[in-house]
Order: C-alpha cells, then structure tokens, then sequence
C-alpha cells in the first residue's frame, strides 16, 4: 500500500536557531487514525502545518501534502459568514457572475449526510458553540476531498459528548480510506481509536508503536522525557464557610446564569463540571466583578456587592481567567510587569505613586521558582512564553496574592502534562492552606480529580451535587447531558 | 501596541528610506536634490537665528505629539491635537487678553486656561467614549473641524477685538509674554516646560501605578478590566489630560510666540503630531528628538523653497509618508501577521 502522505527527514530551523522540528519522518497509510502525542512546544503543531504545505521546511522532503486538509486549534472560520459560506469559500460553485448559494447549500447538505455532521448550512458562524463550528471547519476541509486530513488538538476545545461524535466521524472518514492525524497532548481519548502513536519530543521523533502494543503510561513517559510528576496530597482540613453565593443570576442569552445558589468553604475545592456554555463564563464573570448579577454574594461574612473588579481582589476574590491570553496577561509586557497586574494600586506593589520595581522583580522571581516558570529571564516578554509557562505565570501571580478565595477557569486547558500536574498541585496545596477554590473544567477527569464536592451545572442552573467519596461518574455525566 | 522602538534598526533605514524618496521627489520637481537638502539644513540649523526657529517650531510641535502619544499609550487614536491646540490657543488668547494683572500671576492663568481648553475639547470625546462608545478617532476628527470654526466666529463676531486687524484677539499685556531664552528670538521658557514635561510623562509611564493602569488599558483591555482598572474612566481621563497638554501647547504658541490668539496659529501641528508621536515610538524621551528632526523640516522648508526652488510640499509629501508608513506598520502589520 503507498502512503498518503510521507515524511522523510523534515527539518524546520527558524530564524534565531530554534530547531522546532529535527529530522522527522512520518509515514500516514491511507484509512488509518494516527495519534503524533508531543508536549506543547514540542514541534507538533510546526510538523502539522508542514504536512499540510503550509509552512515549507528547511530540510527534508514531504510527498503528498498536495491532498492534505488541516483543522486548526483555533479554527480559521470567517465568523460573520455562514455555515455554507465559509464551507464554499475560496471555491464557490458560480451560476454567471454571481455565487450559486444553492448549490453551495446542497453541497453542504450533502457532506453533512454523508460524514454525520449535524449542522444547519444558513447558521451564522460566530453563534454556533465551539464543537459545532468545528465541525464547520472539518467540512470546509473535506469539501476539498483530501487523502489526509490533520487535526490539531481537536478536542482541547470540546465537552466529553462532542468529542465521542468528533471520533464517530472521524472513524466514517478512516473507513473510507482517508489518512488521518491527530495530534494531541490529551492520550485516553485518543488512544481509545488511534491505531498508530508517533511520540514527538523537542522536535525529534521519540517513539512510534502500535497503539495495541503500547500504554498510556509508557506514551507519556516518552512525551516527557521522565516519569510524570504525582499531584500533591490531600490535606485534611477544617472547612468553614468562606464564599456564599445567594440566588446569583447574570449574564442572558443562552448562556446565561439562571440562578445559582452554594458555597465554597475555606480548605475545600468545589469543581463546576458542566459542558461548556452552559452558564460557568457569567458565573465566573460575576464573581470577579466584571459582570453586573441579581443575588448576593459574601466573603467570610462581607457583602461583595458594592466592590468592583478592583476591590473585590483586594478583599482576597482571584481570579484564574479561562482565557489567559486575552483576559489574563499583556501579551507585550514582561513577566515582571504582569504580576503586578491587579495588585499594581496597592501596598506592597504600589509605593506612593509609583510602581516598588524592587517588590515586582522580588514577587516575579519567586513566581517563576515556585512555578517553574521555564523562561530566560523576568524581562522575557510573557507573549514569547509557551501556553503553559503563560499559564504558570497567571497561576503563580493568582496564588501569591494571599487569596481567600480563588476561581480557576480551565486552569490546565492547552497546557502540557508537566505544567498540568504543576497547576493542579499548586490549587490543592492552597486548599490545603485554607484557601478556597472553586474549579471550573470542561474535563470531568480533571474534577474527578481535585474536587472535594462537585456542582453540576447545566442551563444556567446547579443540577446536582456529589460529595468526594459519592462521586458517580455515570450520574454526573447524565446530569452535564441534561438527565 | 506598545511595540517599543526596536532601538534603531527601523528607524535608521526609515530616515534613510525617507531622504531617497524626498530626493526623488525634489528630482520629480525639477530641481537638485543636493542644494534642496543644503538650503534645508541651512535654513534650520545656519546660525543662531535659524537655530532658534528651528527650537520655536520644535516646541510647537512637542506638546502636541505628547498628546498624541498619552493618549495613544491609553489605547486612544486621538487625531484630535489640532482642535485642542487651537482651543487651548483660544482660552489662552480671551483669558491673557481680559487679565489686567502682574505677569507672574497672569502667565500661570494663562497657561492654565489654555489646559483647561484643550482638555475640555479632548474631554469631550471622552465622554462620547466613555459613556456612549463613540469611536474616539471619528469624534476627534469632527471636533477639529468644530475648533477651527468655532474659534473663527467667535474672534470675528461676538468677540471680536477692537484693535484686531484679522481673526484674532487683543494683545497680551507685555508682562504676560514668556519670558525669552534668547534676546531678539522668539524662542521662549516654552521649550523648558516641553522637556520637563516630556521627562515627567516618561517617568509616570514607566514608572507611577497611573501610567501602569493607562498602558494596561491599551495593551491588553480585557485583561486591565479584570484587574480592577476602570476602562470608561481611564478613557475619560486620558482624553481629557491628552487635550490638556494639546491645549497646554496652544496657550505657549499665544503667550510665547504669536502674543495673541490667531485663529492660523498652527499650520497643522496636530497632525504633523501623529507622526512625531508614531517616529518617536509613544516614548515621550524620543519623541523629544523627533519633533526637533520634524522642527528642522518645519523651519527649514520655506529656505528650500526660496533658494533652491523646491517646493516647500515637498516636505508636507514625506512626512505624510511618514505618517502611512508608521501607520501601515503599526495598523496593518499586525493583523495579516496575527495567527
């Protein structure tokens, strides 16, 4: 059988040295699901746009990347556009001068028919929830009929449902003989239907198998370079109301919050576990003040509701923002200018009207330590840091705070193994410390892991609650469903 | 945004790239590259006369450029200077006319009514920012237009002034004239304020927790909202401080050079601002050097007009380049190179 798609010797310098890819090769049979695992930064997602002759490599040779589709991370998706616009788009069927929309509906229609991709062809792109406008973007892939169609990290933006439907079509696609690549840092699910694993670490091919002779473990091991770090223990602790949320509503829409009503007790983790959209971004939002609610919230008996953004993190409300590029960092700014960001107004950052640039670099040095923040130096600028350094320096700034309360938001999403398991002990230390935390996921795993008690949400309402010891995953699930 | 001047690797080659052009431009116009830039420099720089012009012009155009970057720095395109120049000219001009009082109570009033106008102008928009979510660079374009008319009518209608001989207002008593840094110039304590406040905008930029907040809310909005910063607030006020120190920059054209209200007292500082502010990369230390290189080109341009026959558009010509270019950078690069 010839591959679909070949690798030989890839090599990828850029400019300043980095070498992000070393002398891959990488073969795809058509039909087959193909799992390349890496950390992030560790050249998967330059090996992805290579294969798809988006970028040309500075050695080695690729065959077959005429044919190949590629479904980005952040998806390319013209938002505005419809569903059948952005399918057609670039390559619109014609009738004259002027664009054959229905056609181009049909098309669209069809392709949905055929690969089981539930999607309305007349919807506007930018009000579709993520798993649908992924499916809009594999479409607009295989609208083009690849032989190979490369996926990154597919399903760090979806619910557990939509990531068992992403597998069911990919699965159609195989059976018909496409290629497919899946790169991933998540490895249960993807293993679940990959038939070959390609391990990449620091650019370099560390190991391939057959999925069936292999494991999870020995993957990761590979991934990492070493065994992978163990959570940090729990704590017993003597828990006490700290947060109180009375009926809070906020936000409209479908994604709003309808009416919430629980506390988080201090030394304790409360986990949110809910699909995405279905009322945890208001929440969030509404505890950090920068979105207006009905109902009353308190910190260890102190109304909350006459304190803005500002004044609710001097209270000791932190916030881990879900996304930390736009809602958490300046992109353009040190590392040591960030973490004075929230607390640059008040002692012991803020020394009359300037900036204790002494304070900062002190504060910056100790988060890069603590967090094993992997960066040249405190002057590196946070926006040529990798996700999860970013994160780690977010994380960092959130828990150095002195906080009473902290809500982490996808605090691990995109992130690597090692910085996961970095993030994750560092909130169950400050649960141990008396801190309380409430976790946002979309990864159930992740609040099967760290929660004491777990809250599901589901349409802007609590729809059940499981204490740790009670927890039952089944139950939970149907509940994040809608049961 | 803030894209700190990489040191000088752009620059240079921009200056470089610019004197190219214009030398091709002098060519286009018939006359000799190498006289047109002689007549230039002499024209700014050829003794102590020329000298002191070139610094009047720099001068000019320094208060308006820091305003252009206070604002730009706070996530604002105010293209406003202009208008609030000419208003803080205006208040200046009524205010120094109207006060029979000693020059060192008068000069402080004067300056004081000339902030005051601008930052209301620019305060304007601000508000149409903050409270509305009026686009800042549409409200400050009109706003231009509004002061232009606005300070005509006043000055030749309801205001008008006996002894005026065109659209202007009374002269200012002699003791509330700026003091002279040279004898027989015009060149006034004008530039000093302009240094100092150049320096102390560095300082509170990168420095003071309110430069922090203001970068904040331009760098990253969204994230300066989540951590307490008050983004309507922080426009209001950045609007309202960059119109004062555009006014600011009026009231030293009225008390300094011109000794009265004129409504052709800036020959487009504001705009000419934009650039200054864009070549100096919104850091007020080199934006005190690119408005003396703008305050040669300025001063120097009416020289190469009348001895080497260029025409003095010429220069209008490249520093409008200027202006796209920087623009293009700063505006377009981004976003096609954005992932």
């Amino acid at each position: 059988m010839s591959a679909a798609l070949e690798l030989h010797g890839v090599t990828k310098v850029y400019p300043g040295g980095v070498r992000a890819v070393d002398e891959v090769d990488l073969a795809l049979e058509p039909g087959e699901i193909h799992a390349l695992c890496g950390e992030n930064g560790a050249g998967k997602s330059t090996l992805a746009q290579i294969a798809a002759g988006k970028i040309s490599p500075t050695g080695g040779r690729v065959s077959g990347a005429d044919r190949v589709g590629l479904v980005h991370q952040h998806f390319e998706l013209v938002g505005r556009l419809r569903v059948w616009e952005n399918v057609v788009l670039g390559r619109e069927p014609r009738r004259g001068a002027r664009i054959d929309a229905a056609a181009a509906r049909e098309r669209v229609r069809e392709l949905a028919r055929s690969y089981g991709l539930d999607v309305d062809p007349d919807a506007i792109v930018e009000t579709l929830p993520v798993g649908v406008a992924q499916r809009v973007e594999i479409m607009r892939e295989l609208a083009r009929e690849p032989r190979v169609l490369v996926l990154d990290e597919p399903t760090a933006v979806l619910a557990p449902v939509e990531i068992d439907a992403l597998f069911r079509t990919l699965e159609t696609l195989a059976a018909r003989g496409t290629a497919i690549l899946v790169i991933t840092h998540k490895l249960a699910e993807v293993l679940a239907h990959a038939e070959r694993v390609t391990v990449v670490r620091a650019g370099r091919v560390v190991m391939r198998s057959l999925v069936a002779e292999t494991s999870i473990d020995a993957i990761a091991h590979a991934m990492v370079g070493g065994t992978i770090p163990a959570l940090a223990e729990r704590a017993r602790t003597d828990v006490v109301p700290a947060f109180v949320a009375r009926d809070v509503a906020a936000g409209d829409g479908a994604h709003a919050l309808r009416e919430a009503t629980f506390e988080v007790r201090g030394g304790e983790i409360v986990g949110i576990a809910g699909v995405e959209g279905n009322g945890q971004t208001a929440l969030a939002d509404a505890i950090a003040g920068v979105l207006p609610y009905r109902g009353t919230m308190s910190l260890n008996g102190r109304t909350l509701e006459t304190l803005g953004a500002g004044a609710r993190i001097g209270a000791g409300v932190r916030s881990i923002p879900q996304d930390r590029q736009r809602e958490a960092l300046v992109l353009d700014w040190s590392i040591a200018e960030n973490v004075a960001l929230g607390d640059h107004d008040r002692a012991p950052l803020r020394r009359g009207i300037a900036i204790d640039r002494r304070a900062e670099n002190a504060l910056a040095t100790r988060i890069v330590e603590r967090f094993d923040v992997r960066t040249p130096s405190i002057r590196t600028r946070a926006g040529a840091l990798s996700g999860g350094n970013q994160q780690k320096v977010v994380v960092g700034r959130t828990l150095s705070g002195a906080p009473v309360f902290v809500v982490a938001f996808q605090p691990t999403r995109g992130i690597d193994v090692g910085a996961t398991a970095l993030v994750q002990s560092r909130l169950i230390e400050a649960r141990n410390a008396g801190v309380a935390v409430l976790l946002v996921s979309f990864e159930l795993d992740e609040v099967l892991a760290l929660a004491d008690r777990i809250l599901v949400m589901y349409r802007g309402s609590i729809a059940g609650s499981f204490e740790r010891g009670a927890f039952d995953r089944a139950r939970i699930g149907a509940l994040m469903a809608g049961a | 945004m803030t894209a700190r001047m990489r040191p000088f690797a752009g620059p240079v080659t921009g200056a470089v790239a610019l004197i190219v052009v214009a030398a091709a431009a002098m060519l286009l116009a018939g006359a000799s590259p190498i006289a047109g830039f002689a007549a230039l420099l002499r024209g700014a720089l050829g003794g102590p006369h020329q000298v002191s012009e070139t610094l009047v012009q720099t001068t000019s155009l320094l208060f308006p450029s820091l305003a252009v970057a206070f604002a730009f720095r706070a996530g604002l395109f105010n293209i406003g200077a202009e208008g609030q120049l000419v208003m803080g000219g205006l208040c200046a001009g009524l205010a120094g006319a109207a006060l029979a009082v000693p020059g060192w109570v008068a000069i402080p009033l004067i300056l004081f009514a000339g902030a005051a106008g601008g930052a209301a102008w620019g305060g304007v928009a601000g508000v149409l920012r903050a409270r509305f979510g009026g686009n800042e660079v549409i409200a400050t374009l009109m706003l231009n237009i509004i002061a232009a008319l606005l300070a005509n009518y006043l000055v030749v209608g309801p205001l008008h002034a006996p002894d005026a001989t065109g659209a202007e207002t009374s002269e200012l008593p002699r003791s509330s004239w700026l003091p002279l840094l040279l004898p027989d110039s015009r060149l006034s304590v004008a530039l000093l304020f302009g240094i100092a406040l150049a320096v102390s905008l560095a300082y509170v930029f990168r420095s003071t927790a309110f430069g922090y907040a203001l970068r904040a809310a331009g760098d990253a909005p969204e994230a300066a909202r989540r951590a307490g910063i008050d983004l309507r607030r922080t426009a209001l006020v950045a609007m309202a401080l960059s119109g004062a120190i555009a006014g600011f920059g009026g009231a030293t054209i009225v008390a300094g050079v011109l000794h009265r209200f004129n409504v052709a007292l800036s020959p487009g500082y504001g705009f000419i601002a934009i650039a200054v502010a864009l070549v100096g990369g919104l850091d007020p230390l080199w934006i005190l050097v690119a408005s003396f290189a703008f305050g040669i080109l300025q001063s120097g341009s009416l020289s190469m007009q009348a001895y080497a026959h260029v025409p003095k558009d010429v220069v209008t010509f490249v520093e409008g380049l200027a202006i796209l270019a920087l623009a293009t950078r700063r505006f377009v690069a981004p976003r096609t190179a954005g992932t």
